[in-house]
């Protein structure tokens, strides 16, 4: 700090700046926020399986590395990843090309439907290809009459490309509508052919892209936990053998190594996405759009044809769980029929809405709504807390780390990003031994899973923050503090108006995560704190197959409702660039 | 004496980069200051350091007989138009120039007045319901200004206030914040890299290069005795010789000139400046009588620019490019066409010196 200087013996003492004060604090706290709620449960799990009885070990590895029940499930998770990697890049790159590229007709119908699977849990893909190719699918035992069916790698795989598909496609349609056309035209002028183009100079413009595409899918897929519970059968993965062996077995030492072993893929390939994307962005010219040359009729028939593949098989998986939950007995007796939709007795209690439910109703209807029905009232209130508190969080620092810039924004930016890093299935089971602890009360509450949601979907969040905030001219806020305004006054009366478009897409984002979650959730739900989106497994595993269909279009319908909301209040769809990146 | 801004040695450096160094000035209440200079010269940075958005390295910021170094902007109670208008695009034209009078809780019935008589000094009475996206670029800086004045601030300063705008309403404007300016008394201070607005607009302009101030002055002594090349070259045109000193007289590369004034010049290695409107152009008939005959030269007319109002020749002297601002009246009279072989006359009192050792155009 610079001293106070002297003018004719009259001097304004530096007053302690409230501003850099106020944005001190708000740092501090965000920042403890994610030190205490991201990277201790992190680092408790690192510490469990690095010693034993306070020593340095490696014994826990030896004994994952020497059991080939264990082992395999690492060698399966790197398989099926890379075989969804290849096959979901592939599609979603000529389905953003045909997009972006051609001028086929239905361009928005295309891109709508590509935009569901992000309104469902993962675990929708693996509910619908259990009802068509299970051991009781339609397909494989009802018109085929064989015994193959889908469940494991194959069925992992096929589930996985359709969950992924929106994800790879956002980056790589921003990427390819990003790349100047007249580099194409230029090309074929000077004499290139149609495929020579693509090949010298499309797709080696979109690498970046399509690389960071790549790397995203990889890490959605490895992480993922709804996909292979339901539909790997004995085929294990590293999310789900961190569950086996943590839930199955109480062996939390293992499951720490396994999750050790998780993190390493994943993480990799989140830094190699995050490397990417920013490469990829650096390629963005301004005056990208030209006019789009009418394609030739066999390439518009070829890529109509092509983009209805991808959506005809994400509106087969929606239909056939909503008509999985409507009939009698799939696939056998298809009378419609609501009785799925009447839970067995799930139980459970919905803090405030139970009561408020019981008090209004009777009978059957109390049953159902009051406590049939409680897991989802559970789902739609914390939901709503996630999205109100993560929405707000993710701009709060989002706006420290764009505007204000105090020192040691780095640390918070890398804090802010890196939770996309870290597998929902290692955040679940971090959570359980850093605060499963009788003096940490919020354990075993739904707090802590409000927290856990915010902070798994942290860095979306505040990524689109960023995005949002760098758009609004910094003159604008120094002119309100020239005019007189104190930093919360600049904040709510300027800044935040400014970004409300933003906000409201980012709570559409964190509800939507949050009714869909599971993959962390599940360590930390139980039979007094039950969500829906867990439900659906419990009821899967049940045997429950209809009633499982049933929640899952429940949440599907709750999500809708929440877009078509939003949307009525800010005149806008909530759904574009949604996608699990920035 | 008033209110008086002063800086003493002030000092900014990003890193090892020096962008402001060790400036002095002293800005007298109800002045209208321009700091001119081209791109990355710290023009912007002095006055961001003034604002209070940019830290001071070293050295003094003094208002009023206090340092406000560490003062808060919002403490300041200094005006700010912004070359982005900055205007907040959620509120009404009104609503903006209210903020400032809002914040300051300022009661209900003193803002509406002050609003209303903030909007009759622009005229634009009749778009006050209007969002700033409705507006044109003209308007939105008008409001921008007004909005920065309602709160009455000690100071007003202006980044660059009309470079987002077309040349005709940049005219318009500006002669419309000289108005305004000089009914209100207020302290301005105005930072432009355009040459022709800082010295149709300011009382005193600072001449800013490499961080340094060049030369602080009055318009018209900026112009007509620039006190270096640097301020010779920035402010409006000059044609340039190099040549060494020999008595009253100066030996160029091809030409001898005899000199009227050397100043308190010594060296023998010097500039010599001279403004394109100085030279005169005669036909090759009508030689000029009387005038110093080793100062006349003939060359050829190779480019003729019509600028309006005047007429600029760009005249070949055996190699050597000269260039001629002749009024347009004379032009017309004398009929000059291109490839035309023309006399030169370079008055001995037109001719501006420089040392050569403070470097090269």
């Amino acid at each position: 700090m610079r001293s106070k200087k002297e003018v004719q013996g009259l001097t304004i003492s530096a007053p302690v700046s409230r501003d850099r004060w106020l944005v001190g604090v708000t740092m501090g706290i965000l920042l403890a926020i994610l030190a205490f709620f991201m990277l201790y449960p992190v680092y408790d799990i690192c510490k469990l399986s690095f010693l034993k009885e306070g020593m340095f070990t490696l014994k826990n590895y030896q004994s994952y590395f020497s059991n080939p029940r264990m082992f395999r499930s690492l060698t399966n998770s790197l398989y099926v990843s890379f075989v969804t990697t290849v096959i979901t890049t592939f599609f979603s790159f000529f389905f953003a090309y045909g997009l972006t590229r051609t001028t086929i007709p239905g361009k928005n119908i295309f891109y709508t439907i590509s935009t569901f699977p992000l309104i469902a849990p993962s675990i929708i893909q693996g509910l619908a290809l259990i009802l068509l190719f299970g051991r009781n699918g339609l397909i494989t035992r009802h018109l085929l009459n064989t015994d193959w069916n889908i469940y494991g790698a194959t069925g992992i795989i096929v589930a996985e490309c359709l969950y992924c598909f929106p994800n790879a496609l956002f980056i790589l349609y921003t990427t390819l509508s990003a790349v100047d056309t007249r580099l194409d035209e230029a090309a074929q002028s000077l004499g290139a052919s149609a495929l020579k183009t693509f090949f010298k100079v499309t797709l080696p413009s979109a690498k970046y892209g399509i690389a960071s595409a790549a790397a995203l899918v990889f890490n959605l897929t490895i992480t993922d936990f709804g996909v292979p519970v339901v539909i790997g059968g004995n085929y294990s993965v590293l999310a789900t053998e961190i569950y086996q062996q943590v839930i199955g077995m109480q062996r939390f030492d293992l499951g720490a190594t396994i999750s050790v072993i998780l993190l390493i893929p994943s993480v990799g390939a989140f830094l190699l996405n995050y490397y990417l994307t920013k490469r990829s962005y650096a390629l963005i010219s301004g005056q990208a759009r030209p006019f789009l040359q009418p394609s030739r009729p066999f390439k518009k028939w070829a890529f109509t044809i092509y983009c209805w593949i991808p959506s005809a098989f994400i509106l087969i998986v929606f239909i056939t769980v909503f008509a999985g939950s409507l009939v009698k007995t799939w696939p056998y007796d298809f009378t419609l029929t609501l009785q799925h939709f009447d839970f067995p007795s799930l139980g459970g209690n919905a803090p405030l809405w139970t009561k408020f439910w019981a008090s209004v109703l009777d009978g059957e209807w109390k049953s159902l709504i009051a406590y049939k029905y409680a897991p989802i009232w559970n789902s739609l209130w914390v939901s709503v807390l996630v999205a109100l508190g993560g929405a707000s969080l993710t701009l709060l620092a989002g706006y420290v780390v764009e505007k204000k810039r105090p020192r040691g924004v780095g640390i918070l930016y890398t804090l802010s990003v890196l939770p996309a890093a870290i597998p929902g299935t290692v955040m679940g089971l971090g959570y359980i031994l850093a605060f499963n602890k009788p003096y940490f009360f919020i354990y075993g509450t739904f707090w802590i899973i409000i927290i856990n949601i915010i902070i798994c979907n942290f860095t979306l969040g505040t990524l689109s923050s960023i995005a949002n905030l760098k758009q609004i001219d910094r003159s604008i806020e120094e002119a309100a503090i020239s005019l007189g305004a104190d930093p919360i006054k600049t904040f709510t009366q300027v800044v935040f108006p400014l970004t409300k478009t933003a906000f409201f897409s980012n709570i559409t984002f964190f509800f939507m995560r949050a009714m869909t979650t599971i993959s962390a959730v599940i360590f930390l739900v139980s039979a007094k704190v039950k969500l829906a989106a867990i439900e659906i497994i419990f009821l899967d595993i049940d045997g429950r197959t209809a009633s499982a269909n049933a929640m899952c279009t429940i949440i599907i319908l709750l999500v809708v409702a929440m877009l078509v909301a939003m949307r009525l209040i800010t005149g806008k769809s909530g759904l574009k660039g949604m996608s699990a990146t920035a | 004496m008033g209110r008086n801004l002063q800086l003493e040695n002030l000092t900014k450096r990003f890193g090892n980069l020096t962008a402001v160094d060790h400036v002095n000035l002293e800005i007298e209440e109800g002045e209208f200051i321009c700091f001119l200079g081209p791109s990355g010269c710290g023009k912007t940075t002095v006055l961001r350091m003034i604002t209070g958005f940019e830290t001071v390295t070293e050295g003094k910021i003094i208002f009023d007989g206090k340092v406000i170094n560490d003062l808060i902007p919002q403490k300041r109670e200094f005006g700010i138009v912004f070359q982005s208008y900055a205007l907040f695009p959620n509120m009404t034209v009104e609503e903006n120039i209210a903020f400032g009078l809002k914040v300051r809780k300022r009661p209900k019935k003193e803002i509406e007045e002050r609003v209303d008589q903030m909007l009759d000094l622009v005229g634009l009475r009749e778009w006050r319901k209007l969002y700033p996206a409705q507006l044109s670029g003209g308007q939105q800086q008008r409001v921008a200004l007004v909005r920065a004045l309602a709160p009455d601030p000690q100071v007003l300063l202006l980044d660059e206030p009309l470079s987002a705008l077309d040349a005709k309403i940049r005219v318009r404007l500006r002669a419309e914040i000289k108005r305004l300016q000089q009914e209100l008394k207020k302290t301005m201070i105005y930072v432009t890299h355009d040459q022709e607005e800082a010295l149709s607009i300011a009382d005193r302009v600072v001449v800013m290069e490499a961080g340094q101030f060049r030369q602080v002055g009055r318009p018209v002594e900026i112009y007509q005795s620039p006190n270096s090349s640097f301020v010779a070259d920035f402010v409006g045109t000059s044609n340039f010789f190099r040549g060494v000193r020999n008595g009253d007289r100066v030996q160029t590369e091809r030409r001898d000139f005899r000199i009227a004034r050397f100043e308190s010049l010594t060296e023998r290695e010097i500039f010599l400046a001279i403004r394109p409107e100085k030279i005169e152009v005669f036909k090759l008939g009508e030689f000029p009588e009387g005038v110093e005959k080793s100062n006349l030269a003939r060359g050829r007319i190779d480019v003729i620019t019509f600028l309006g109002a005047a007429v600029r020749l760009t005249i070949n002297l055996e190699g050597e490019e000269v260039i001629s601002d002749i009024i347009e009246k004379e032009f017309s009279r004398k009929e000059f066409k291109q490839g035309e072989e023309v006399h030169l006359y370079f008055p001995p009192e037109a001719f501006m010196v420089f040392s050569a050792k403070e470097g090269s155009r």
